[in-house]
């Protein structure tokens, strides 16, 4: 029995360690180039000559992220239209890789250096390599930092802003309105921040809670911390509105106002994602959210980065571009 | 005279101690309750809100039993949560593809079984620790689950499969009846079975199991199966509850899961993980939720609390100087 065993686990062993090497074939085949792939190896030495097409690279810790790589997308597809070469790397979250990437593209001297997303303040050994060597730095919704020409973001306190004045005119500009945040985020915070300046501003509005929301499972945790609060006010327009920092618990709130037949209610997100298009669609609580113009934001880094190239001098290192409000109204 | 006095009041010491271990968490579940109860009367004991207190554990319950059962055999298993957003996600999608609602729901289950298969692999033939292997596959689980989904949410279920989490047979909505299936299946192989009474003995010795025969390894196999089915059911539940699916949306419940059954295992039988205490620890933590909820308590606040509660709980139960 002993034997046999052992015998079993020479076998199992052996099976390990082909999985092992069946799955480092697998990440290697996966691997993303580490430098930008188009970029021209030897274009280094011929970059001071006037003509040639313009090289940007374009570096992110977050393409994983559908909204990153959605706004990366847009912008690689102007840039080229504009005959610029646009090479991308992805870090898969490391930053210490990304302040490498940094790094490569300041060797193979580029024209310029788009950061996509990612907080300027982790990878500040990249940026200084990149202003020693004299090549412009943008950041695509990624921070403002002294070694950055420019960041081209959406103004969160806008969003926020937007989103709780839509909520207000549909509850009629009074009653009990409850708030769902995640102060630790700073956008998420800085829409709080904005939407509670406008509940401020209508004496008949008040916000009777402002509640955490827990990341993960932000869905499941607002379903169930509406559900409570609608137990503790069962009466009907008790509670008036429900005011989400973004859309996972705008969702969840909706779902518990469903469930407990309390319709009167209205419920608005932030960030336009899919499913909260669908609910909101559906003619239910879910009201409204705000979708960020990730177009706009590709198109205006375009642009700036082409005023750089043309010499132009840039009046301030933080570009921000409204949201747009998508209510059932216009989702038709 | 004196040593008399004195070994009565000991006794009488010990005998509150020992009530105090044996009840203790049982009697903190009460107070709970009365305190809430008299908090906000009226709201906190109606019906509705009962209802809402098991709707609300539900998916927790469900994970928390087959937890009990891996940390009977004396294991963990850390990848739960990330196997039932995994579980979530595959069956979403395989629905939004046209799946059929069985075919769609067997394909949950076998992933699940597989995944638990795969971590009992590792650790029983393979020799790793619970811990390290369990915490390798709750990454590889969840990096599956986020590049199988971009990271995006999948929605537009259709309505048939929406009705596990959210239909109802007469009032009880239809989670609650899963969730007393899924402990009643359990509480009955732990206590009534060879199977059960196996795994207890593998748990409380292993050696001694093995030299009466037991095989260990086979058994330990199983509970991370069972651990991997639990996982993909509470996957299947909490994707049609929400009737959407997360690449993250399981996270939560492998902490909380083991909280819970931690808080099980101060009640009854000598510190053993059980299925009535993982209940009541399930019931401690759904309820200090909903309460402190509706009593409208600081978010934030609120987890100190409950973190206080589970500290209290395991001192009061003299757990501290056992086991854990």
């Amino acid at each position: 029995m002993l034997s046999t065993s052992r015998y079993r686990m020479k076998g199992m062993k052996g099976l390990v360690l082909a999985a092992l090497v069946i799955v480092s074939l697998v990440a290697a085949a996966c691997a993303a180039p580490a430098a930008p792939t188009s970029a021209p190896s030897a274009g280094g030495s011929t970059k001071a000559s006037s003509g040639a097409a313009k090289r940007i690279a374009l570096v992110t810790p977050y393409m994983a992220n559908a909204t990153t790589k959605q706004v990366i997308d847009l912008f690689s597809k102007y840039a080229k239209e504009k005959g610029w070469e646009v090479g991308t790397t992805d870090t898969a979250g490391d930053f210490d890789k990304l302040v490498g990437a940094i790094q490569n593209a300041v060797a193979q001297k580029v024209d310029a250096i788009v950061l996509g997303m990612g907080d300027p303040a982790q990878m500040s050994k990249g940026l200084t390599a990149a202003k020693e060597a004299n090549i412009p730095v943008f950041g695509i919704d990624a921070g403002v930092a002294p070694d950055v020409v420019a960041n081209i973001t959406s103004d969160n306190a806008a969003l926020g802003t937007m989103s709780a004045e839509d909520l207000a005119q549909r509850i009629g500009k009074k009653g009990n309105v409850v708030m769902f945040t995640h102060d630790p985020h700073p956008g998420v915070n800085a829409r709080a921040k904005a939407a509670a300046a406008v509940f401020e501003k209508y004496p008949d509005i008040k916000v009777i809670d402002k509640r955490h929301v827990n990341v993960p499972g932000p869905v499941d945790n607002a379903r169930k911390i509406m559900q409570d609060l609608l137990t503790a006010r069962p009466e009907k327009g008790s509670i008036a509105g429900a005011w989400a920092g973004w859309d996972e618990p705008a969702l969840g709130a909706t779902q518990a106002i469903l469930a407990a037949g309390r319709t009167e209610m209205a419920v608005v997100g932030v960030d336009g994602t899919d499913f909260a298009k669908a609910e909101i669609k559906k003619g239910g609580p879910f009201k409204s959210t705000v979708e960020q113009d990730w177009d706009g934001i590709a198109r205006k880094t375009v642009e700036l980065v082409g005023d750089y190239f043309q010499g132009k001098k840039l009046d301030r290192n933080l570009y921000t571009l409204p949201g747009k409000l998508i209510t059932p109204e216009n989702l038709k | 005279m004196k040593t008399i006095a004195l070994r009565t009041a000991k006794s009488n010491q010990l005998y509150i101690r020992g009530l105090l271990r044996r009840y203790g968490t049982m009697a903190g579940f009460v107070m709970i309750v009365v305190f809430f109860s008299l908090l906000r009367p009226g709201t906190f004991l109606s019906p509705i809100n009962l209802r809402n207190i098991l709707e609300q554990i539900s998916i927790l319950a469900i994970v928390a039993s087959t937890m009990t059962i891996v940390m009977v055999v004396g294991d963990f298993d850390l990848s739960i949560g990330s196997l039932a957003s995994l579980c979530g996600v595959i069956t979403a999608s395989l629905l939004l593809h046209g799946v059929g609602l069985f075919p769609v729901i067997v394909a949950g289950f076998v992933l699940g079984a597989l995944a638990g298969a795969f971590n009992g692999l590792l650790v029983s033939y393979l020799r790793l620790s619970a811990f390290v292997s369990t915490l390798a596959t709750m990454t590889a689980f969840r990096g599956l689950a986020l590049w199988y989904t971009d990271g995006s949410t999948l929605f537009n279920l259709p309505a048939a499969f929406l009705t596990i989490g959210q239909g109802s047979v007469g009032p009880m909505p239809a989670p609650i009846l899963v969730v007393f299936s899924v402990l009643g299946v359990s509480w009955l192989v732990l206590t009534q079975t060879t199977l059960g009474r196996r795994w207890y003995a593998v748990g409380g010795n292993p050696e001694a199991a093995f030299l009466s025969g037991i095989d260990t390894k086979r058994l330990r196999f199983y509970a991370f199966v069972v651990s991997g089915l639990g996982a993909s059911l509470a996957g299947i539940v909490l994707t049609s509850r929400l009737a959407s699916a997360h690449p993250l949306a399981g996270e939560p419940l492998m902490l909380t899961s083991i909280a819970a059954v931690f808080l099980g295992m101060t009640m009854f039988k000598e510190g053993q993980p059980n299925i009535p205490g993982t209940f009541v620890g399930v019931l401690i933590l759904g309820v200090l939720n909903n309460g402190l909820n509706i009593a409208q308590v600081n978010s934030y606040i609120q987890e100190i609390l409950i973190g206080a509660t589970i500290i209290l709980a395991v001192l009061v139960s003299g757990l501290a100087r056992r086991r854990i």
